[in-house]
């Protein structure tokens, strides 16, 4: 690894995972040096384990947070808005590997959908026939079933019932992904052996995360700087208003400056606002970046919940691969059912640990424990679709609060807009109708999880005043300041996000290659 | 928390075996499973007896939640059937006892072999190769469904015929009348449904 002194103008990307990885293997493997600036430690595939409180521990982000709002979170888990990770490749490590693209009218949701109440709807700067080959390398590189060749994973138990009610409910449009896990062996790595543990890391390593893709492979070019253990404070500017350095912290709370020629901030839709807005200065008195006042605001967390339907059968829904299981058929743009967008049906499973923590939080009594003791006849699944974004659904610094290094803790407040609950009630609804379809005997509606799509708090749109960054994901107001991550998007679609945060990161890389040769930059 | 300061000798208060069998009865009635072995009940009591030590303010939570039991329950709380049992612990679910309990044991009761094999839950799978030839796809009781969409499929309408696309179609037509919407949990309140000039 090639170490880059402090006080060099190194090119700096903060967070490693689905955009902040991409980016840093997608720039070394153009010749430019970066360093990597990682909050988490450098865990790797054999240290994860097959217990689900164990990996949560392990892996997950867990530096305090507040929130606030009606959502049931504020409630249940008000210390845990998110369940993303902090290590080296971020929440790629935990994601499932559903990677359906965005339709071309998601990157147009103000005029598709119209003006609706509430919402800050925009249309993106950007269309679907540009991304089209960003979205293609992005498959490539990640494996993903069902095109460019890869062939699809078989059915697992929960899948069949899912499937066999997505039949009996006249649904076409189901399959066993696209979804970025090896099937077969692939890029160097091998086939899944469907132990179902793909949400704590993945120990085959069948699964793509840039911890088994792009960071060994940026390492290899011997341009990485990575540093784990390092979690950015501030991003500073000099008197011209451009980003001149990153002071991050060691895992000892030392404080250190690496000077910058260029920062890209991926830190996950919580963090990059929250690090922008500790960046305030003088000169950028709201935060850096801030002077649309939109940084932090739009937070978007996909529209969710979850069905557990029982059966007077096994299913056995743990074993195997948790997410391999897509509908798309609900996913369509159909206001009769009385919301706009669109949402996905995929397969989930969670271990009794989770199920009895998440499935009803708060719950105790017959109710309850009839949920688990059904367990190994349940089938479960995931409604995520689009959510509204609303300005007033924001991440804030929470000055009364700190963390270890006396740092403000993000507060995440959350509301869901009339459209959202329209959307899930309508998915309960469907899922349950699914399950009731080949037999279910019982369902239960859980509500949403802590969020894993975070989405929107810096987002892209043509003018400045309407949002944080450009069609690039370059800050409108400093020039030399990226996004990277979730952050960036407009609008949330119905897709889960990485496939779209990957796309864009391989696009804005050659922006940035191209304007660092170029002198745009 | 002005109660232990007034009484700092509840900091050396140790709770009674009565108490913990009273507390395992709470966990039992709280989270019934009838086909459970006593010792996850048992192992989950002695977590929250062990959180309580470490805490005065759970300590002091117990200890007067304990107390109410006895009370509601007009003698001892382990004599009540399930039933009762159940009422009483219902009108005290609001309490800091209660939650804490409740908090307590969901965290950890279903955290344990012994209960997951109960359950039918078979735990760490990576060491054993694992499902891919264990029975991912055993499930008999349906039939083989397609992994892929059907050729046959006609592609997703993306964007249903009738929606009013300020874009495209700036006047927006009405919906059909006798469209089936009995699907529909709720009124509808979107605002694309309505009708615009």
């Amino acid at each position: 690894m090639t170490a880059i002194d402090l006080t060099d103008d190194a090119v700096v990307i903060i967070g490693s995972g689905a955009g902040g990885g991409t980016l840093a293997y997608e720039l070394t493997k153009r010749g430019i040096p970066v360093v990597v600036l990682e909050a988490g430690g450098y865990l790797h595939n054999e240290d994860y384990v097959n217990d689900e409180w164990e990996a949560f521990n392990q892996m997950a982000w867990l530096d305090p947070r507040t929130t606030s709002g009606s959502w049931r979170i504020a409630r249940d888990f008000p210390n845990l808005p998110a369940w993303i990770v902090k290590a080296v490749g971020g929440t790629t490590t935990h994601w499932s590997g559903a990677t359906p693209r965005f339709k071309a009218h998601e990157f147009a949701a103000r005029s598709t959908y119209g003006r609706i109440d509430g919402a800050n709807l925009a249309d993106w700067p950007i269309t679907l026939a540009e991304m089209e080959p960003y979205y293609d390398k992005a498959e490539i590189a990640m494996g993903s079933t069902h095109v460019h060749g890869r062939k699809p994973l078989p059915a697992n138990n929960n899948y069949t019932v899912f499937a066999n009610g997505a039949k009996e409910r006249g649904y076409t449009h189901y399959s066993t992904g696209p979804y970025a896990t090896n099937a077969e062996e692939y890029d160097g790595r091998p086939a899944s052996i469907q132990d179902g543990f793909n949400f704590q890391g993945d120990k085959n390593k069948s699964k793509w995360s840039t911890l088994v893709r792009e960071i060994p492979r940026a390492e290899a070019t011997g341009l990485l700087d990575l540093r784990p253990n390092s979690h950015v404070v501030q991003i500073t500017h000099d008197a011209s208003g451009r980003a001149d350095a990153v002071l991050y912290l060691d895992s000892e709370g030392n404080l250190h400056r690496q000077a910058a020629q260029l920062v890209a901030v991926a830190a996950n839709s919580i963090e990059t606002p929250r690090l922008l807005l500790q960046s305030a200065s003088p000169m950028f008195p709201d935060g850096l970046a801030n002077s649309s006042g939109q940084v932090g605001r739009n937070y978007m967390r996909h529209t969710t919940g979850s069905v557990y339907a029982r059966f007077d059968k096994p299913v056995n829904m743990y074993r195997g691969e948790t997410m391999a299981g897509v509908i798309a058929d609900e996913s369509k743009h159909d206001p009769d059912r009385g919301f706009a967008g669109g949402y996905y049906l995929e397969t989930i499973s969670l271990g009794p640990a989770f199920l009895a923590s998440f499935v009803e939080p708060g719950a105790w009594g017959r109710d309850f424990t009839e949920i688990l003791d059904a367990y190994r006849n349940t089938a479960g699944l995931w409604i995520v679709g689009e959510d509204m974004p609303q300005e007033s659904n924001r991440i804030t610094l929470n000055t009364s609060v700190t963390d270890k290094n006396g740092l403000p803790v993000p507060n995440v407040h959350f509301d869901d807009h009339k459209n959202d609950a329209a959307m899930r009630e309508h998915g309960y609804t469907q899922a349950e109708l699914l399950y009731d379809a080949v037999g279910s005997i019982g369902a239960h509606r859980t509500p949403p999880y802590p969020s894993t799509h975070n989405l929107g708090t810096s987002r892209m749109s043509e003018k400045p005043q309407d949002g944080v960054v450009d069609r690039w994901g370059r800050t409108h107001d400093v020039p030399n300041l990226f996004v990277s991550d979730g952050s960036q998007f407009t609008t949330g679609a119905a897709a889960n996000p990485t496939l779209t945060i990957v796309a864009l990161a391989i696009r804005q890389a050659e922006y940035i290659a191209d304007q660092l040769k170029t002198g745009g930059i | 928390m002005v109660f232990p300061a007034k009484y700092p000798q509840l900091n050396e208060t140790e709770l009674t075996d009565e108490a913990r069998s009273v507390l395992i009865r709470v966990i039992r009635v709280a989270f019934p499973h009838p086909n459970f072995p006593d010792a996850p009940y048992e192992r989950t009591a002695d977590t929250i007896l062990a959180e309580a030590a470490t805490s005065t303010w759970f300590r002091v939570a117990i200890t007067q939640g304990l107390l109410t039991l006895a009370h509601f329950a007009g003698g001892d709380f382990r004599e009540l059937n399930d039933d009762d049992a159940t009422k009483v612990l219902r009108r005290i679910e609001a309490t800091e006892f209660f939650g804490f309990v409740r908090r307590t044991t969901v965290l950890n009761l279903y955290d344990n072999k012994d209960v997951w094999d109960a359950l039918g839950y078979e735990g760490p799978s990576f060491d054993k190769g694992g499902y891919i030839n264990r029975g991912f796809d055993d499930l008999d009781w349906l039939p083989a469904a397609l992994i892929e969409e059907s050729p046959d499929a006609t592609p997703l309408v993306e964007i249903a015929s009738n929606v009013p696309l300020s874009s495209t179609r700036p006047t927006a037509p009405v919906a059909s009348a006798a469209r089936d919407t009995s699907n529909q949990p709720g009124p509808r309140e979107a605002e694309m449904a309505e009708v615009k000039k």
